[in-house]
């Protein structure tokens, strides 16, 4: 355990973040890293290798659904959109983790 | 919607789509690197990615987005369907007249079909109730065809012998089928009856690989000579007459006043061949070869996994000639057949008749289906219109012709749960409709899964057959043209010739059942009207099916002939009693006894093959007077021929035809075995008695012998009783003087000769039944479309007629216009139809009598049927025509 990186994110925990990012609009793969990575305070890093499957992996399951739009730089490209789906999935998601981090916390930082 | 609207827009090829969503990463990447922390993030991201990870992660990617597709059309497809299905169900509640009669009209031809299934798996898939059906076989030993009709049996130390040494068979057992209805009586539990027995060899039950539910079946070991006999029963007759008592098992029960030890209690379903209610071993005779010449058993086995029929054919044929050499058995052309269980258990006649149904109902089906689809098709011009606007909206022209397929299969899957309903109706009253006898055990007719799958395939495949002619419709004309024509009339063209032909076809198929029922229907009168024969009215002749038990008290002939007298005198002597007789055969019924060989004094006695046989029949000397059949020449019997007096016969005009032809038919002398046990005798002819039929659908006339009872008393008999009124009446009277006797006396199958006849020819009038029934059905359907199509045809061409009267056309003049196309249709309809039954007669032939298959008397009932009805049918539209107001109509644009 200790010589894991602080950035490793944790099994299955992507997967929120993104159907939590793109709750908030659609957006396209990169600015879904970017804001990630932003909002974390550069503490996690969206690595390609497991952003992508994940997005692709999720809009087969029709937790997000993509459109042609146009980018920052006026190219076209893919942006993901949450579906009504993807927001219930949302929803369990949070609660899981509401309930896995307090369960944690209880233990790590008992006094 | 939306997920597969993106597909549908914006369709990119699935690796470009991954290769610039990668290369946009990327860029995106390396300008952020660049722009704001050069130094941190652009060796941490370039090198984490490397060549080999890009490779793998477009590959990752594609492959995801295939399965991704992959989904998204089939959801899509999914989704269109059951938008379809919600369309078509509205369409339909829009329109419920047109929709119930839809519904109705495929239930009516699904639910027959579904019912006509269920016989035809039964009796010629449905694997039988038995383990491994697939490799029991009947094993047969035919000789020359001198033996007539009679299959041949095999003797029992064959069976054994067979058994013993073949290397194809696991097991081998032998059945044995006594030619009457005799079996033993029962002491104790209830009143006397006769129990249905079987006698089989110890392997029997193994073959059919029976479990028994309490107890066990026969070993081997049971068979040796000195054991305690035991007996095995039927589920049926152990809680019928039983009470289900457990105990039972390892008791003794007393039957004909022998004790036997219950061993074991079998399932219901396994009364095998005929019911039964207990099973005996066969006792098996001390060998020699005279004991071999008698042949009784029929013989089943299990083959071994992998052998095929035509080895274990070899494998025994190879003993059985050996068998032949060894015990000097001459009998010529002596062949060993091994056929499939299911095809000796079901027979030919049963297997026809199935076929023949099956055939049948899949005709209605059609009519249905040409009915539903020119009700469609009559609906389909009438809405040219939405489709042409859906067509307008982006719909593709398959995409429309899957719309209306999903409409026909939506609206034949509403027939086929509706025919499941009446097919399952059906089965349940066929038991009682059903001639006893039809279907064999182990031939099962129920509703199951099987039957189900039938009604989905078939209504699937319906909604196909009929959906397709309005669809094709739909793909041949460009839809354009129908919205510029503005109204209906240029998809009305072809679709009336469709419809035309659709209903030419029906008239046809109604004309081909027509002719099929009207020859079954001449069958059965010809059955009916059979002359049996006897004088007596055949109501007031009661009979019944007595067995002396073999107590003591009936074991010699001479005591035997004692009870036979005394019975006699006893219920002559019963009110309403007109006169009283005896004898092994009924006319029209049963034989006890079956035909026997025989000699004529002073020819040459012919091989063993080719020896004359006579219906042989044992009768009390009241016997041609009680059902009045007339003596032509000599004398009947009488009390002065005794068992020690001269021994004589009468025989009947076929037999002297056959066989006295020519010679001195009086005095003649016969020489002949006693039954049953083969002492040979030798008879004076002392009269000749008129025809009497032994079976109504006999396509010879039978040789007949009758002996005196006195002279030949064996301990089964038909007793008859001829009432001076109906004979049902004096049942009980009769039952009481027979009690008076011998209260111990089972008595079975008590009709009137009435009766007997109707059970005879109950096949046929259950044939005829339903071949007519469905010819019913199927004119019923032709008029109904015939009259559809005209009455439509009429609607459509109500201006043109209007216009034709304004400029003076006489109502003749309509009449015939409308008439015209409805005539062609039927005549050419009338003479396929006629053609077809010329055709296809040929294959009734089996199932007729007394009739030719091309029956012109038949096919001109059909045709006058068909033209009559349908002139009926075409009259309404017709007049309506003639009445058209031309103001009106001109009025109404």
């Amino acid at each position: 355990m200790a010589d894991k990186t602080p950035n490793t994110l944790l099994h299955g925990s992507l997967d929120a973040l993104i159907l939590k990012t793109v709750a908030a609009g659609p957006r396209h793969g990169y600015a879904i890293a970017r804001f990630i990575e932003e909002a974390s305070g550069e503490t996690v890093v969206v690595e390609e290798g497991s952003l992508y499957p994940a997005l692709y992996r999720m809009e087969r399951r029709g937790w997000l659904e993509a459109e042609w739009g146009e980018s920052e730089l006026g190219r076209r490209v893919k942006m993901y959109r949450l579906t009504r789906a993807g927001r219930a999935q949302l929803a369990a998601e949070t609660a899981a983790w509401r309930q896995f981090s307090a369960g944690v916390s209880r233990i790590l930082l008992a006094q | 919607m939306k997920r597969s609207l993106r597909s549908w827009l914006w369709s990119v090829p699935l690796e470009k789509e991954v290769d610039d969503e990668i290369a946009f990463h990327r860029e995106m990447r390396a300008r952020e690197s660049m722009e704001r922390r050069p130094q941190q993030r652009l060796v941490e991201a370039n090198l984490k990615v490397g060549l080999n990870d890009q490779v793998g992660l477009r590959r990752t990617l594609i492959d995801i987005g295939r399965k991704r597709d992959r989904e998204m059309q089939l959801t899509q497809w999914l989704q269109e369907c059951w938008t379809d299905v919600r369309f078509a169900l509205r369409q339909m509640r829009r329109a419920p007249g047109f929709t119930s009669v839809a519904v109705l009209t495929l239930a009516l031809g699904i639910g027959a079909n579904s019912a006509m299934f269920a016989l035809a798996d039964g009796v010629l898939f449905r694997p039988l109730p038995f383990p491994a059906a697939d490799r029991l076989v009947v094993v047969e030993e035919a000789a020359a065809a001198a033996t007539g009709a009679l299959r041949s049996r095999i003797a029992v130390l064959n069976v054994r012998d067979w058994s013993e040494q073949n290397r194809t068979f696991e097991t081998l057992a032998g059945i044995y089928l006594s030619p009457g209805n005799g079996g033993p009586a029962m002491s104790g539990y209830g009143p006397a009856e006769i129990i249905l027995n079987q006698t089989v060899t110890a392997r029997f039950f193994d073959v059919l690989g029976v479990r028994p539910l309490l107890g066990r079946t026969f070993r081997p070991s049971d068979e040796r000579p000195g054991d305690e006999p035991s007996v095995v029963l039927s589920e049926r007759f152990w809680r019928t007459r039983l009470g289900a008592d457990p105990t039972v098992v390892g008791r003794q029960l007393i039957f004909d006043g022998r004790p036997r030890t219950v061993i074991g209690i079998v399932p219901a379903e396994f009364e095998f061949v005929r019911p039964s209610s207990m099973w005996t071993l066969f006792p098996i005779p001390a060998d020699g070869a005279t004991r071999r010449l008698f042949t009784g058993m029929r013989v089943i086995g299990r083959l071994r996994p992998g052998v095929a029929p035509a080895a274990a054919q070899a494998d025994i044929s190879a003993i059985a000639d050996r068998l032949a050499a060894q015990y000097g058995d001459q009998r010529l052309d002596r062949r060993i057949s091994v056929e499939p269980f299911r095809s000796d258990l079901v027979g030919p006649d049963l297997r026809r008749v199935s076929l023949l149904f099956v055939g049948i109902v899949a005709i209605i089906l059609f009519m249905c289906c040409a009915n539903v689809a020119n009700l469609l098709l009559a609906r389909a011009t009438g809405r040219a219109r939405e489709l042409a606007v859906r067509s307008a909206l982006g719909a593709g022209r398959s995409r429309i012709v899957r719309q209306l397929l999903t409409e026909s299969v939506t609206l034949a899957i509403l027939g086929g749960l509706a025919g499941g309903v009446i097919g399952e109706a059906m089965l349940a009253v066929a038991p009682n409709v059903l001639p006893a006898g039809l279907l064999p055990g182990g031939v099962a007719l129920i509703f199951d899964a099987r039957v189900v799958a039938f009604c989905a395939v078939a209504a699937v495949g319906t909604g196909i057959a009929f959906g397709a002619v309005p669809a094709w419709q739909v793909a041949r004309h460009p839809l354009a043209e129908v919205i510029g024509a503005g109204s209906s009339r240029t998809a009305t063209t072809s679709g009336t010739r469709l419809r035309g032909v659709l209903v030419g076809a029906e008239i046809a198929a109604a004309v081909l059942l027509l002719c099929g029922g009207g020859l079954f229907l001449r069958t059965l009168l010809t059955v009916e009207g059979a002359v049996p024969g006897y004088g007596a009215e055949p109501e007031s002749v009661l009979t019944m099916d007595l067995t002396l038990p073999a107590q003591p008290q009936y074991s010699t002939a001479t005591q035997r002939l004692q009870f036979f007298q005394a019975a006699e005198r006893e219920i002559a002597g019963a009110p309403g009693v007109r006169s009283v007789a005896w004898a092994s055969t009924l006319p029209m019924g049963n034989s006890q006894i079956g035909s026997q060989f025989f000699d004529i004094d002073g020819d040459a006695p012919g091989a063993e093959v080719e020896r004359p046989l006579a219906n042989y029949q044992i009768v009390s000397p009241s016997y041609f007077t009680t059902v009045a059949v007339p003596i032509l020449a000599g004398r009947g019997f009488t009390d002065r021929d005794t068992e020690s007096s001269a021994p004589v016969c009468v025989v009947n005009e076929a037999f002297v035809e056959r066989y006295l032809r020519g010679r001195p038919v009086l005095g003649a002398r016969i020489r002949m075995a006693i039954f049953p046990t083969g002492d040979l005798v030798t008879r004076e002819v002392i009269g000749v008695a008129r025809q009497v039929k032994g079976r109504a659908d006999e396509r010879e006339d039978p040789a007949q012998i009758y002996v005196p009872n006195a002279q030949n008393a064996w301990n089964e008999a038909y007793l008859l009783v001829r009432a001076t009124n109906r004979g049902a009446s004096i049942a009980a009277q009769v039952r009481a003087a027979l009690d008076r006797i011998d209260p111990d006396l089972p008595v079975r199958s008590v009709l009137t000769l009435e009766g007997v006849a109707d059970a005879a020819t109950a096949r046929y009038r259950f044939r005829a039944s339903i071949a007519l029934a469905f010819a019913v059905v199927a004119l019923g359907l032709a008029l109904a479309g015939v009259f559809g199509v005209l009455a439509y045809t009429v609607e459509q061409r109500t201006r043109e007629i209007g216009v034709r009267i304004a400029v003076g056309a006489t109502t003749g003049h309509i009449v015939r216009l409308v008439l015209g196309s409805a005539a062609r249709t039927v005549a050419s309809g009338t003479v396929a139809g006629v053609g077809l039954a010329a055709l296809l007669g040929r294959s009734l032939s089996v199932f007729l009598f007394g009739v030719a298959p091309i029956d012109p008397i038949t096919f001109l009932l059909a045709i006058v049927v068909i033209c009559g009805t349908t002139a009926a049918a075409c009259s309404l539209p017709a007049m309506r025509a003639a009445r058209i107001d031309p103001a009106t109509t001109f009025r109404q644009d």
